[in-house]
């Protein structure tokens, strides 16, 4: 085959595409006649007019199947993940203090992450409820009754809550706050009623040592009860996220350090082989200074 | 031949142990030979080409004994000397035939391991590794996934290549090769001494003595001769032994009767010659070089896979390198845009298919080995069911090759003998008192005898010694009469004279069995104008009549028709010789001749022919009715050649030649409207002077046409002449002088029984029964396998497009991965391998034999029509069903559709831990991979379960499923059971393992594109019922494949 094609002169290859995509003699465009092209035309309108329907209809009734408050399964949750903010580029809080725009853009993350915990914001929204226990709010027989949330104040951040803070949550002084939050998770009980904190610790012995002290707001890395169950986005509205910030004083400047922080509570496992941010988190941490 | 056949049956037997033999001892001997080899290579190459052109040029058959004695150095009475004979030997090399050459087995390894697909996923792997250096160059703890990927593709590439080569290694079976031609021993004279000596080591010059039951050690100039008869039928394709003497008596080497063929057998007699060439050089040696000098052609399926891979490639590289471009252009960083490119291969590429392709392959060899075809190439399987001329050998393939008696005539009139193979029913009227003297000629003026210790044999099977005539009379009587050697008891011989060919007649003297009567009978048979030379009465009704004018001429009037058969024909007289002349104690003496030699009662003629197989015009007749073009090639006289065409219908009864319209017109040849005749009988000497043009013109304007008196190179030009209509040319044969044209044929098909060594080593396939009508079942499995393999492929293509289209929507849409390149990997060599072999098992939709075989050039395996169909129709509900289960198992996890559009970026971040769902849950990176494996799964199980609806739609594709029953063929099922299981050890039991990336997946996600599978099923009907009912319609040129 090749070998005949070959033989062909270019001009011959020409003249055949030449009759391949208009046919004077037969009328044929493409190597079909105008009713051909007309009916393949129509066929696969009428065709894959069909399938699109066909398509919509199957995903119509699929949809049908999942709610639109919870999903429908929650398996892969079982153990929430844990996360940091300021949220950066491989987990890496690189801050170098005499370099202001090193770590701007931190702050200015972090201000709009934390504006929505704003004590006056909270106060419009959410409830004051009470510490130590769920906030369990039952339907009632009334389908998907919108749910309140409870108050979490910025102000429960202490040195980390950047109100009325020069040292912009410390990085201009090499003592960065960095904040630690827990996935939301639809009517996941944290903590099975019984208390729990975040830890934060260097990973290996000489991340320990180059880590130094730090000081957690709220104290003790507490994580309140209240602030669970989760009902989700859609009538959980102004549901406000616990947080735990962790202000690092005197980390050993221009080293790497790795930080574990990890949550305890009695029914979140932080030993997850394969997933490395379950109930946990690692990031690293430098302060270059000069 | 009779006493050929139980031999080569016991090498059939013992083949494989043959071949090991052969391949052990063959070690050493290569060794030795290497050199001489080499040296000879380029000589042989130019003397390949010369042999093409010109016929045998042998002038030693003219030559005297002494200037044979000068050119060769040698003397007629002393032979060689040692010193001589090793000198030679060393120049010339062993009288040895240069075994054909092989294709070294790495050269065959490293084809499979570049051919078809391979290239593509080798490309694929590449570009895996080249993606993962990019990777590593820009951050050293990149993950080693696409290491692994490219490891995991080269295998791909690496097993099937393996496979495949060791399907093609056990399905090619090397048969006994032309070693085993070589005689072992040779006697011959070297220092005025007789010596024994291996026939390999034979030189020119050589003077060796044979004897009957020898092999002839090398191509021999004959200096004496007695009784010497050979069988040239390997060689010539003529089933009559040939007398040898030392009389130059015919210009061509070939039928000049002082000279002896290399390999041919001498049947009896004993003889002294001249070895005149040895080895390659030989007759034999020389087609032998021919057959390899021909180049094998590609089989027609080798051509459509490779039109097949062609088409699916070329779709993998545009639509890849087109979305590397697109990918580029939507600003992806060139590493994703390659790995896409990967991705976009892989699925296009229907990995499991060439191995699918050849595992049918051999399956249906195997089917056709049981049904006494071997099949030596397994491509040549198809091959016979595109074929659409048989060039066929006449000796042996349509005939049995044996001389049998077909007619007689006494009491003026001819009387048909039962020439079927067992002779079972001879009708002819018995009671005549003439049939019972020509019996007792038959019985007693022969010579022949059965082999001892056959008692428990088939008379037709029996060895006999005598040659081929009086075998014939000795098995016809024997049928008759029953037991012949207690008739020549007792009626005892007392004198005889033996067949020679001046005489042209055979005599001898008995005494009669009955007491009473004390006369001697002399009996008489020959050639039929020589014994009636002797007669002066004729016997009729059992009365002696006077031979008058009138039965002379009503003798001559059956001799020429019984010649115009094409038979050989016998005459048969006898005489009583009176008691007073002769009594008891009468001493007959043969050289003196002292009894009358004329006078004779003329008794009878008795015509014998090789006659065709019961079975071969029962086959013709299913070649026609196939479309196939049936053309007997042979070295037999046209006479008898054109009378065998008759008689199995390769002429049919209708039809006449040009001559015969002459005759019956009664005007000149050349004045015959060359329209009028159907047929055509062409002599050797005829398309000798015929030009290629002529030639094609003789093919295309003669549906019938045989080839008479032809030689081994004009063998070939007829199968090109054929080859050059665009025809598929199955050339059948058992001779040596068939294995060129077996060769350059698109299937050679040798004989197992009678064929020749060379002719199966020429061969693509072999007969084991020698039985014609193999070849229909043949063409029967070949024409299904086509029609299968369309469906594997149908099959096998559709789900390209449910594997593709994730991708392209990935690039596109930005939707988390919906199938990973492993995942289709395990689609492709997993759940649909046995289903795609299954399909080899379906049945014939119609009856195939009916319809014209397909078209080399426009009735391909992969059409547009097919492609077409399997990509955008059916592949395209597929993917949808496919989605449809995706979109379930994420909507259901908590990520509805509408929030995957354009999530792929922010999903696949390992760093991005809490990425938010449509219900406001966040979710680790680790628990989107394995919602990520999850849709894996589901896609992969989606495709699955239509999977089951396409291989059920492609049982059939003009007939609905319901009229080709949905349960005949259970390995479809098997294939069935075997995508489910396969899919859920994949699920359920692998899905811990993480590399393979499969997940348990729930139950119901296993049921969500059934409805789809449902549609495919109702739509693929409704499309078979439209061509069904409207045949040549639109929707048929369009839709059928």
């Amino acid at each position: 085959m090749v070998i005949q094609k070959e033989k062909k002169s270019c001009g011959q290859v020409v003249e055949e595409w030449k009759e391949f995509v208009w046919n004077p003699r037969t009328h044929q465009f493409m190597g079909r006649t105008g009713t051909s092209w007309a009916f393949i035309l129509l066929f696969y309108l009428v065709f894959y007019g069909f399938l699109t329907a066909m398509f919509t209809l199957t995903m119509w009734v699929m949809l049908q199947t999942v709610s639109d408050h919870t999903p429908k399964y929650q398996d892969r949750l079982a153990t929430p993940g844990l996360m940091i903010r300021p949220k950066t580029e491989n987990l890496d809080v690189i801050v170098n203090v005499s370099d202001t725009e090193s770590w701007d853009q931190h702050v200015q993350k972090l201000n709009k992450f934390l504006e929505p915990y704003n004590d006056s914001i909270q106060a419009q929204k959410n409830d004051v409820c009470r510490p130590g226990r769920y906030y369990e709010q039952p339907d009632n027989g009334v389908l998907n009754y919108p749910k309140r949330a409870c108050q979490f104040n910025r102000t429960q951040l202490g040195d980390c809550s950047g109100i009325g803070d020069p040292t912009h949550y410390g990085y201009s002084t090499g003592q960065p706050c960095v904040f630690i939050k827990m996935n939301r998770v639809i009517n996941f009980y944290a903590g099975a009623n019984q208390s729990m904190n975040v830890t934060c610790m260097g990973k290996r012995d000489e991340d320990a040592e180059n880590l130094g002290s730090f000081v957690m707001f709220p104290a003790n890395g507490n994580i309140d009860l209240m602030y669970f169950p989760y009902y989700g986005k859609k009538f959980h509205v102004n549901y406000t996220q616990p947080l735990v910030a962790v202000k690092f004083l005197n980390v050993t400047p221009n080293v790497e350090v790795n930080v574990e922080c990890r949550i305890n509570a009695a029914n979140i496992a932080t030993d997850d082989e394969r997933d490395k941010f379950a109930g946990r988190v690692a990031f690293k941490l430098r302060i270059n200074k000069t | 031949m009779a006493q050929k056949t139980p031999e080569i049956y016991s090498v059939e037997l013992s083949g494989t142990e043959d071949v090991e033999k052969t391949d052990r001892g063959g070690g050493g001997g290569k060794e030795k030979y290497r050199g001489l080899k080499n040296k000879r290579l380029g000589l042989r190459k130019n003397h390949q080409k010369e042999a093409l052109k010109k016929e045998l040029g042998l002038e030693d058959h003219k030559l005297s004994t002494k200037e044979l004695e000068k050119k060769y150095g040698t003397n007629i009475i002393t032979g060689l000397s040692s010193t001589q004979a090793a000198e030679l030997l060393a120049r010339n090399g062993p009288n040895a035939l240069t075994p054909p050459q092989e294709t070294p087995e790495i050269i065959k390894f490293l084809k499979q391991m570049v051919g078809g697909f391979s290239i593509l996923l080798w490309i694929g792997a590449i570009l895996c590794w080249v993606a993962y250096a990019i990777q590593y160059f820009s951050d050293k703890s990149s993950s080693l996934d696409n290491v692994y990927l490219g490891v995991v593709l080269a295998l791909v590439v690496i097993f099937t290549g393996i496979f495949a080569y060791y399907q093609e290694a056990k399905s090619t079976n090397i048969m006994a090769s032309f070693s085993k031609m070589i005689p072992q021993q040779a006697l011959v004279i070297r220092d005025s001494e007789k010596k024994t000596v291996p026939a390999e080591q034979l030189v020119v010059g050589d003077i060796v003595e044979i004897k009957g039951g020898d092999k002839i050690p090398a191509d021999i100039r004959l200096l004496s001769a007695q009784g010497c008869k050979v069988d040239n039928s390997s060689l010539t394709g003529e089933s009559e032994p040939q007398s040898r003497s030392c009389e130059f008596t015919h210009d061509s080497p070939l039928e000049t009767k002082n000279i002896g063929f290399y390999s041919t057998t001498c049947l009896e007699g004993t003889a002294t010659g001249l070895v005149i060439n040895t080895g390659d050089h030989t007759i034999i040696g020389q087609i032998a070089s021919l057959a390899s000098g021909v180049g094998h052609e590609k089989t027609p399926i080798a051509i459509e896979i490779e039109h097949f891979v062609h088409i699916v490639g070329g779709v993998a590289v545009s639509i890849g390198i087109l979305f590397f471009i697109i990918a580029v252009s939507m600003k992806y960083s060139v590493l994703n845009s390659i790995i896409f490119l990967i991705g976009i291969i892989v699925a296009n590429v229907p990995e499991g298919l060439l191995a699918t392709v050849t595992v049918t392959l051999s399956l249906t060899a195997k089917r056709m080995a049981k049904k006494n075809c071997l099949v030596k190439n397994l491509e040549a399987v198809e091959t016979l069911g595109s074929t659409s001329i048989i060039c066929s050998d006449k000796t042996g393939t349509l005939t049995q090759n044996r001389m049998t008696v077909a007619h007689l005539w006494f009491d003026n009139q001819i009387f048909v003998a039962d020439t079927s193979e067992d002779h079972s029913n001879q009708v002819f009227d018995q009671s005549s008192g003439t049939w019972a003297s020509l019996s007792k000629i038959i019985t007693l003026c022969n010579r022949a005898e059965f082999r001892p210790g056959q008692e428990s044999v088939p008379i037709m099977k029996k060895a006999v010694v005598g040659d081929a005539s009086e075998t014939a009379l000795l098995k016809f009587s024997e049928v008759i009469l029953g037991d012949v050697m207690e008739v020549r008891k007792r009626n005892r011989k007392v004198a005889e004279i033996p067949f020679n060919s001046t005489n042209k007649f055979q005599l001898s003297i008995h005494e009669t069995d009955d007491p009473n009567d004390k006369r001697f009978l002399m009996v008489m048979k020959g050639a039929p104008e020589r014994v009636l030379e002797k007669c002066s009465t004729i016997m009729v009704n059992g009365q002696e009549q006077p031979l008058d004018e009138s039965m002379a001429e009503a003798f001559h009037t059956a001799y020429m028709e019984l010649g115009g058969l094409g038979e050989r024909v016998l005459g048969f007289c006898h005489l009583y010789l009176p008691a007073d002349k002769f009594p008891e104690t009468y001493s007959f003496d043969v050289d003196t001749m002292n009894f009358p030699t004329s006078g004779l009662c003329f008794v009878g003629l008795l015509s014998m022919i090789d006659p065709p197989r019961s079975t071969v015009p029962d086959a013709v007749t299913k070649c026609r009715s196939a479309g196939i073009k049936v053309i007997m090639v042979t070295g037999d006289h046209p006479i008898t050649a054109k009378a065998i065409a008759k008689s199995v219908g390769i002429i049919s009864a209708n039809s006449e030649t040009v001559e015969d319209v002459a005759q019956r017109l009664s005007v000149p040849v050349e004045q015959v409207n060359k329209g009028d005749a159907k047929a055509a009988v062409v002599t050797g000497m005829a398309l000798k002077d015929m030009s290629p043009e002529q030639l094609d013109e003789l093919l295309t304007s003669y549906p019938e046409i045989v080839f008479a008196r032809t030689s081994p190179q004009q063998k070939l030009i007829i199968v090109e002449g054929c080859q050059r209509q665009d025809a598929v040319v199955a050339v059948t044969g058992d001779g040596v002088n068939d294995s060129p044209a077996l060769k350059k044929a698109d299937i050679g098909i040798a004989m197992g029984i009678a064929g020749s060594d060379a002719a199966k080593n020429a061969a693509d396939m072999v007969l084991l029964d020698d039985n014609f009508a193999s070849i229909v079942t043949g063409v029967e499995e070949g024409r299904l396998i086509f029609d299968n393999l369309k469906k594997t492929v149908a099959y096998t293509l559709t789900k390209n497009i449910a594997e593709l289209c994730p991708f392209l929507i990935y690039i596109i849409a930005g939707l988390p991965l919906p199938i990973g390149t492993i995942t289709i990997l395990f689609i492709d060599l997993g759940t649909d391998i046995i289903p795609s072999v299954a399909l080899a098992y379906e049945k014939a939709e119609s009856d195939i034999m009916i319809r014209k075989p397909r078209h080399k050039k426009k009735d391909r395996l992969v059409n547009k029509p097919l492609a077409i169909y399997s990509y955008l129709h059916i592949g395209l509900m597929q993917a949808l069903g496919a989605f449809v289960v995706y979109f379930t198992v994420y909507a259901q996890e908590g990520f509805r559709p509408s929030a995957l559009i354009n999530l792929r970026v922010e999903w696949e971040k390992d760093d991005v831990n809490d990425l938010e769902d449509s219900y406001g849950q966040e979710w680790t990176s680790y628990q989107r991979k394995y919602v990520e494996w999850m849709g894996y799964t589901a896609f992969f199980v989606g495709i699955m379960i239509q999977q089951i609806a396409d291989l059920i739609i492609r049982k059939t594709r003009r007939n609905s499923i319901f009229q080709q029953g949905l349960f005949r063929n259970k390995v479809i099922w098997v294939g069935i059971a075997s995508q489910i299981i396969i899919a859920l050890i994949l699920s359920y039991g692998l899905g811990s393992v993480p590399a393979l990336n499969f997940t348990v997946l729930r139950p119901q996600y296993w049921f969500v594109a059934v409805p789809y599978a449902i549609l495919i099923w109702v739509y693929d009907e409704v499309r078979k019922h439209f061509i069904r009912l409207y045949p040549g319609s639109w929707w048929d040129k369009n839709m059928y494949y």
